[in-house]
């Protein structure tokens, strides 16, 4: 088995065995790597693209361009980070086709706006989220998100529901560690007065 | 910029766990002093507990089984092409080789002149050029003889 790994240079860089079977084309390996991510990967493109099937269809083309790019995937490179960028590459693509513009553009009013209302939240004031149910803040939460830039939907989930480290996030988005930080901060900020907005809305009402 | 008024873009972060070591530090101390910016920690700090526990949405039924067929469809498919190009490239170099040999036992059968409606068939240009077309002819009947057959076979999967 030594020798087997000292002839093996993939083996000894430490790389996922079921990576390294996908690239032999090993048909059960891809099927692992596949369910490994499903739920983490569907879940990324359903907040990023908000419907079902346009997720489900990104889902498909994601491993499609994984078989055709496994081959020159450096191993040294986190492979969930890999996998997610691809997401990333091809949710882009398909914004434009469908729209002429692309992902990034689409939030510069949405981040002026989040901005400028959680600034005059009063500190000493019940919170939004405070002034809910327990079992109504998820569903609220959820919703505001749904409302948000796309790249702040992205941002959001990659830090708080993939648990991703700032850097990985930079990889995924393609942008510098510093606008990570800023979109982060902007999309929680957006977050938060969305939540203003509606839990206002609902008591107005 | 006041402090309290620079500490306060860090509070969002700091539900994040975005900041670095310094503005962590800076932060706390601030906190230790200013009840307001403890009491928008306590916030942040919701915030950030919710996010951990939004509604998942679940994936659709048979995904991973749907995507798996699709990506070998997508690789048979693309090893069906180069078995093809391949396949078409030694036809056509066999075809050639075919009509370069023709042409040698032509001239020396028929001495260099084969002449139909005064044209000199075994002349190196004309037979080329008859050549070819029977050639890229062929390659064509064969690609669509190969395209029918593999979609009557996938058919039939």
């Amino acid at each position: 088995m030594i020798l087997a790994a000292a002839m093996n240079p993939e083996a000894l860089s430490g790389v996922d065995d079921t990576i390294v079977r996908v690239r032999r084309g090993d048909p059960d390996a891809l099927t692992a790597l596949i369910s490994r991510y499903q739920h983490r990967l569907y879940r990324y493109l359903v907040r990023l693209v908000r419907e079902p099937a346009a997720a489900d269809d990104l889902f498909q083309q994601t491993w499609l361009r994984v078989m055709e790019k496994i081959g020159r995937y450096d191993a040294r490179r986190n492979f969930e980070a890999w996998l997610f960028s691809v997401a990333h590459n091809l949710a882009v693509d398909s914004w434009r086709l469908k729209r002429g513009d692309s992902l990034d553009d689409t939030g510069d009013s949405g981040e002026t706006r989040g901005s400028a209302l959680g600034d005059r939240l009063p500190l000493d004031q019940p919170d939004a989220l405070e002034r809910l149910l327990d079992f109504e803040r998820g569903a609220m939460l959820a919703a505001c998100i749904h409302e948000l830039p796309a790249i702040h939907r992205e941002v959001l989930t990659l830090r708080f529901e993939e648990d991703m480290k700032l850097e990985e996030i930079a990889e995924v988005a393609g942008i510098p560690l510093a606008t990570v930080k800023s979109r982060l901060r902007r999309a929680l900020e957006g977050l938060r007065a969305a939540m203003e907005l509606r839990t206002q809305g609902g008591r107005g009402a | 910029m006041s402090g309290h008024e620079s500490i306060k873009e860090l509070l969002a972060l700091a539900a994040g766990g975005a900041l670095d070591a310094p503005e962590q530090r800076r932060l706390e101390e601030h906190a230790r002093e200013c009840p307001a910016c403890r009491r928008e920690l306590e916030i942040w700090s919701a915030y950030s507990q919710g996010l951990h526990q939004l509604p998942q949405p679940a994936a659709p039924a048979q995904l991973v089984e749907r995507t798996r067929a699709r990506v070998w469809q997508e690789r048979a498919s693309a090893a069906d092409r180069r078995w093809d190009e391949m396949m078409l490239g030694a036809l056509a170099l066999f075809a050639w080789t075919v009509g370069l040999t023709a042409w040698f036992v032509a001239r020396i059968f028929t001495g260099g002149a084969l002449v139909f409606l005064g044209t000199n068939l075994v002349r190196f240009g004309t037979w080329s050029a008859i050549s070819t077309v029977l050639v890229w002819l062929t390659a064509a009947v064969a690609a669509l003889a190969l395209g029918k057959r593999r979609r009557e076979f996938r058919r039939a999967l």
